[in-house]
């Protein structure tokens, strides 16, 4: 939890990092990744089909057409360039490194040091309740019961920022 | 981290608007023969469209979200009504939490 890591120096594991042995790649065929590719593929090809009829539609004289011709094979790209950031992030998290440098550099001059490898997840597993009876300042009771609240919500999500499953 | 959520506030309901439009008042002229608003609405808000999808796309990336919110946040904006919802429905979840992390530095509550 002790995030000590300044951010993008030192390659420190973070709480989400490798869970289960083998390589780094294997999260992509877990089903629910798969799912995600079946889902990506069919709305790729099925963007650029619309595009395809908008194009024949135009030929055949709807002026109007003419726009979504180019939109669609843009949201396209867009479905390809979103996808292909998603798995190199996700690889990126796996493997411990920084999310991505730019973004990271960018939140620097906006966050105060280090902030980004802040994590709520790891709070959520025991501390929570060892510190809640005891008699804490105010200050950290109610941050504690603010992180517990969050935990509840999203519990039954499975997910949060930073927790990847 | 500001400044990409209001980008991203200020696109939701500026394409959430013109859908709306487009849905409530373009497609019935339309339906009743005067296609001219559903044409150029229609077109504007492909537009803007774009525009949200990636400033959605660049707060789920500094968010963190998972792929179902991200997906979730990227399409709304093709459905009426839904990008006001989603956009509280992200906030309430995802923005507020980050904001009160990064306000709140680096406390760890470990014992």
């Amino acid at each position: 939890m002790e995030n000590a890591a300044a951010a993008g120096s030192s390659p420190t594991v973070p709480s989400s990092g490798p869970s289960s042995s083998g390589p780094v790649w294997r999260f992509l065929i877990k089903p629910r990744w798969l799912g995600w590719h079946v889902l990506m593929v069919v709305s790729f090809w099925g963007m650029l089909w619309l595009g395809d009829w908008q194009f024949h539609r135009a030929l055949a004289g709807n002026g109007l057409s003419w726009a979504y011709t180019f939109e669609w094979p843009l949201f396209s790209g867009f479905a390809v360039v979103f996808w292909a950031k998603t798995i190199r992030d996700e690889f990126r998290i796996r493997r411990g490194e920084m999310p991505d440098p730019s973004a990271a550099a960018e939140d620097l001059d906006e966050l105060p040091f280090g902030i980004q490898q802040v994590q709520v997840s790891p709070v959520q597993h025991g501390p929570i309740q060892s510190g809640m009876g005891e008699p804490e300042d105010e200050e950290l009771r109610t941050y504690n019961a603010y992180l517990a609240r969050l935990n509840a919500e999203v519990k039954h999500h499975g997910r949060w920022h930073g927790l990847r499953s | 981290m500001n400044a990409a959520v209001l980008r991203y506030r200020v696109m939701a309901y500026v394409t959430g608007v013109v859908l709306i439009v487009l849905c409530f008042v373009g497609i019935p002229l339309q339906v009743a023969g005067k296609p001219a608003v559903a044409n150029d609405v229609g077109v504007v808000h492909g537009i803007l469209y774009i525009i949200y999808l990636v400033n959605a796309w660049i707060l789920a990336r500094k968010l963190r979200l998972a792929n179902k919110p991200t997906v979730l946040m990227l399409l709304a904006g093709t459905v009426p009504i839904m990008t006001f919802i989603v956009e509280r429905w992200i906030t309430r979840r995802f923005i507020d939490p980050a904001l009160a992390e990064q306000a709140r530095p680096a406390q760890p509550v470990s014992p």
